[in-house]
């Protein structure tokens, strides 16, 4: 038996167990230290991903408004539409080729869809994150049509494929109005990125032109979401709620209506007189309020093509196009206004006092200065204002170019009617368009040398339009509208109001006056008086296409280009075509302008177009508005002459 | 020595520890607890098997505590050599699991020898060095039947194979050598040499499956590491005051092996928050400080040696399993002392604890 005090070891054993209790303790705070790093500082990260493998959140997608005309005509709405969906897994080589026949695929499709499956790569973003690849389903065909759905959903021996319902944007007009309209496509990665917190998601449908991108924000409502429990089998679990932060479910609420001012059977008629030109614009507009009932660009494209089942072949087609089907001509492109400038210049030359309305210059065909010679249509003799706008005489225009100054009289009046800046709809990119100036000439050479600077010839162009004058076709129809109301310059107007899904008017929108003009009416009745003899008088440039019920005013342009090489090797050279006027002259209704590119002579081009829409509307769509008192034409001509039959367009060579 | 022996039961009610039992309870309690939390959605029958053991781990722990423990010294050897046998029986006979033979399959239970051989171990080793006292500190000399009283054991578990518990098996020995004063000099020769030992051994004598543990331990995001990343996102998702009892979700819902066995305490993490853990860190360390100071208290190499063996076999379970579930070791199969699900590893610390408390009652008896 062992004596205390006689085992030498004990005490050196007792001390050799502390430091051992030492090492426990570090050891064990070396581990709280870990978890306090994992739970506390990295705790709520970890949370995070363990709510988000074990939460699935089921979209609801909302109900995207509609757009409808004036008269509530439905222009965008959305359908049920079916998409076939496969679990890669399930479906056997023999199922896909039944399938395959079914939905109409070709060889080559058939082999990228069968490749997309055996890879189990998912084009969906819709499906759960926490699936496997192979069990995850596989969108294979977009909107099929009824009949392969029937075929599939009787075809019970079709294993792993699923059909499932989608609401689709639908434009039921197809190309009519598809620039104003618009079309949606799937959100970009950084747009997803710079829109983070509007309520964006992978997948989603956007507006990318037009009133779809526009008022995006009040189409799209807000989708809703509904949270489930999943389990390790990604299996519903639902005695397990609360694990889910925040509410479990939210309903989808509904996109608002947009109601526009346009008028689906004045857009229908315009775009269909826009029949034989290849490319063209147009654009109709209330005179009174500056809303547009219509606004066409051609070649147009369909909103439904591009929202939805545009292929490769297709929207290289659209892109490749020379004419430029996605580009609105209305107002993403300027023009030169060529002679529709006219009227522009006349009022700075009134309203400066350069010029009496029975001031005289003799036109002999040309206009000598500065040893250039500058031509005319044809030569005039001697003209007044009245007969200078009415014949589009050059060589009276040329003479005020020439005054001291004339550019900036016209960049400030021009100005003031609108000009160089866009209107403000904001639509499609909306372009400003150029006045020049003097100083900007200058201000041309100092930056290069090489530059002609400012010389007088500039002013001459500018006076008719031309030299590096800019505009678009919707400003120069509110600027004949501001001439033809007196001197209201609108702010056009396209969205007349939003509505709720239930029909409840959320915000309505009044016309909106951009500027009173500073210009003295008598100007304007003036210039009134003029854009009247345009079309009435037995030598106006658009007497032509005169209308016997109808007194039109309004004024041709034969805007000449410099001619340009396309891209697909030809060479357009051909002037522009303009027509810009109002009817009725007496009391003034709508106002338009008709644009045709590289058309020729805006009298035999763009009158015929401008005055089928005029009639058109004037027959169907406000019969009540075309009784007007008529101006006339100037006394000084003595009694009218019996107009002859009034010919059309379509009868010219 | 024989009055002492008869006089055991007094002893026992008189000097019962309380510090011990009550440690003993608040990490078994913790264990149950968290156990119903684990299994009772799936498996409830475990629950009941477990409640089974700690009965019979009571009644060891009581009997262990009663039996003078010099007479469980003087069996060191046998009780020694009955664990090797088992050993050696387990490599015949044992059941065939995943490539190893681990367990004796004794009707629904398995028995897995290697537990209880940690204990036998600490039994041996303390025999020896009470018979076998140094005036100065242990150098190799003093090595030679300590070294064979451990090595044929852990040579065996290895062959099971079962690396982690081998490997525990030496730890456990290194640290009873340190305390029972194996110089530093010694054993910092002996680390070197099994340092250079270590990189053949894992080339050619670890299987493939062990590699791709130890590979995916170091490459989080290899497959193997599975576990480690759910138990992870368990943990870590508990935050600072848990989910609640019965709330977590990543255990219950998550696809998770070897639960209840090797990664009890993912569960308990998850749902108790860093509160818990802490609770459960800090039930675990006075229960071994307590037995160091028991150790330090004893009154013979042997009592010192075996409560030392006991502290190290816990102290080593617990930080090695925590450390494999909070990610910062390599997955090996070592248990959470009365908190992970399985008798043997309950018996054999309800035993160890029992021996425990037979010399914190008679530290006062010469």
């Amino acid at each position: 038996m062992e004596i205390a005090g006689q085992d030498a070891e004990l005490p050196e054993i007792r001390r050799r167990s502390r430091y051992f209790a030492l090492v426990v303790l570090v050891a064990f705070g070396g581990i709280a230290g870990r978890l306090f790093y994992l739970q506390v500082v990295q705790g709520d990260a970890f949370f995070r991903v363990t709510s988000d493998s074990i939460i699935h959140t089921d979209l609801l997608p909302a109900v995207r408004g509609q757009i409808r005309d004036r008269k509530g005509k439905v222009l965008a709405t959305v359908r049920p539409s079916y998409n076939v969906f496969v679990t890669p897994r399930l479906l056997t080589a023999d199922g896909f080729a039944r399938l395959r026949t079914v939905l109409g695929m070709n060889g080559d499709e058939a082999m990228d869809v069968w490749e997309r499956i055996q890879n189990g790569e998912a084009v969906t973003a819709q499906t759960s994150s926490g699936a496997r690849v192979a069990e995850r389903p596989v969108l294979l065909a977009e909107d099929i049509s009824r009949e392969a759905m029937a075929a599939i959903e009787t075809g019970v021996d079709l294993p792993g494929v699923k059909i499932v319902s989608a609401p689709r944007r639908s434009y039921p007009y197809g190309i009519l109005a598809a620039h104003v309209l618009g079309f949606m496509n799937e959100i970009s990665a950084e747009e997803l990125r710079a829109k983070k917190g509007e309520g964006y998601r992978a997948g989603d449908l956007v507006g990318r032109t037009g009133i779809e991108r526009q008022w995006d924000g009040y189409l799209r409502g807000r989708a809703g979401f509904q949270k489930i429990v999943v389990d390790r089998r990604d299996l519903p679990k639902t005695d397990i709620h609360d694990i889910v932060d925040g509410p479990s479910a939210q309903v989808a609420i509904a996109g608002n209506n947009v109601v526009l001012t346009l008028d689906v059977d004045t857009q229908r008629f315009t775009e269909r007189a826009l029949r034989n030109v290849s490319a063209a614009g147009a654009v109709v507009l209330d005179v009174d309020s500056g809303r547009i009932l219509a606004m066409a660009s051609k070649p147009s494209f369909d909103p439904n093509e591009m929202s939805g089942h545009l292929t490769p072949e297709a929207e290289q087609r659209l892109l490749a196009d020379r004419y430029h089907p996605l580009h609105d001509k209305t107002l993403a492109e300027t023009y030169y206004p060529g002679s529709t400038f006219k009227p522009v210049s006349a009022i700075a030359a009134l309203e400066d006092r350069l010029i009496t309305p029975d001031d005289k210059t003799k036109c002999h065909g040309s206009f000598e200065i500065a040893r250039r010679r500058f031509k005319c249509t044809k030569t005039h003799l001697t003209v007044n204002l009245y007969d200078a706008i009415v014949q589009s005489c050059n060589v009276y225009f040329y003479e005020l170019g020439a005054r001291p100054g004339m550019m900036d009289r016209l960049a400030k009046y021009g100005a003031d009617l609108g000009l160089g800046a866009p209107t403000g709809l904001g639509l499609n990119g909306e372009e400003g368009g150029f006045l020049p100036t003097e100083d900007w000439y200058r201000a041309q050479k100092r930056e290069n040398p090489k530059a002609e600077g400012f010389q007088i010839g500039q002013a001459l162009n500018a006076v008719i339009g031309q030299g590096s004058t800019r505009v678009t076709l919707l400003q120069m129809a509110t600027l004949y509208a501001a001439i033809a109301n007196g001197g209201k310059l609108w702010l056009p107007q396209i969205v007349e109001r939003v509505e709720s899904p239930d029909g409840q008017v959320l915000e309505a929108f009044a016309p909106r006056v951009r500027r009173e003009l500073s210009v003295a009416p008598e100007s304007l009745a003036i210039v009134r008086q003029a854009l009247v003899g345009v079309v009435n008088e037995p030598k106006g440039t658009a007497f032509k296409v005169r209308s016997k019920d109808i007194e039109v005013a309004g004024k041709t342009g034969t805007a000449q280009v410099h001619g340009r090489h396309t891209e697909n090797g030809g060479y357009e050279a051909g002037d522009h075509a303009w027509f810009v006027g109002f009817a009725p002259a007496g009391r003034p209704r709508i106002a338009l302008a008709v644009l045709v590119e590289h058309g020729g002579h805006g009298g035999d081009v763009a009158a015929p177009v401008a005055m089928e829409i005029i009639h058109n509307y004037f027959d169907t769509v406000a019969p009540a508005d075309r009784e007007a008192p008529r101006l006339g034409l100037p006394r000084r001509h003595g009694p009218r002459a019996p107009a002859p039959e009034p010919t059309t367009a379509e009868a010219e060579p | 020595m024989m009055p002492t022996r008869a006089v055991g039961w007094r002893r026992l009610r008189f000097r019962f520890d309380w510090t011990l039992t009550l440690a003993t309870c608040a990490v078994t309690t913790l264990g149950l607890v968290n156990l119903w939390s684990a299994v009772h959605d799936r498996q409830a029958s475990i629950f009941s098997v477990q409640v089974s053991w700690l009965g019979l781990g009571v009644a060891v722990f009581l009997g262990v505590a009663t039996l003078d423990y010099r007479t469980i010294s003087r069996y060191g050897y046998v009780l020694h050599g009955a664990g090797v046998a088992l050993l050696l029986g387990v490599l015949l006979f044992g059941k065939m699991v995943g490539g190893g033979r681990r367990w004796f399959e004794l009707g629904p239970f398995h028995v897995q020898p290697s537990e209880l051989m940690q204990l036998l171990t600490s039994i041996a080793l303390g025999k020896y060095l009470n018979d076998s006292p140094v005036l100065e500190g242990r150098t190799w000399r003093h090595l030679a039947i300590p070294v064979l009283i451990v090595s044929v054991p852990a040579l065996l578990i290895a062959k099971q194979p079962d690396f982690g518990t081998a490997f525990l098996l030496l730890l456990i020995f290194f640290t009873i050598m340190l305390t029972a004063r194996l110089k530093l000099k010694t054993l910092a020769a002996i680390v070197g040499l099994a340092t250079l030992a270590a990189f053949p051994i894992y080339q050619h004598l670890l299987h493939e499956y062990q590699r791709k543990r130890v590979e995916s331990f170091f490459n989080p995001n290899s497959e193997g590491a599975y576990q480690t990343r759910q138990a992870l996102n368990a943990i870590g998702s508990g935050r600072f005051l848990g989910k609640g009892f019965l709330h977590g979700t990543q255990i219950r819902l998550r696809h998770f092996p070897a639960l209840w066995t090797d990664f009890p305490f993912a569960v308990w993490a998850e749902e108790w928050g860093f509160v818990g853990c802490f609770a459960i860190l800090l039930a675990y360390l006075i229960l071994v400080l307590w037995i160091l100071k028991i150790a330090g208290d004893a009154r013979d190499r042997f009592g010192a040696t075996v409560c030392v063996g006991v502290a190290a076999m816990l102290f080593w379970h617990v930080f090695i399993n925590e450390g494999m579930v909070s990610g910062v070791l390599p997955v090996v199969g070592v248990t959470l002392p009365l908190v992970s699900y399985g008798g043997s590893s309950i018996l054999t610390t309800a035993a160890a604890l029992g021996l425990v408390m037979n010399v914190s009652v008679r530290r006062f008896s010469y």
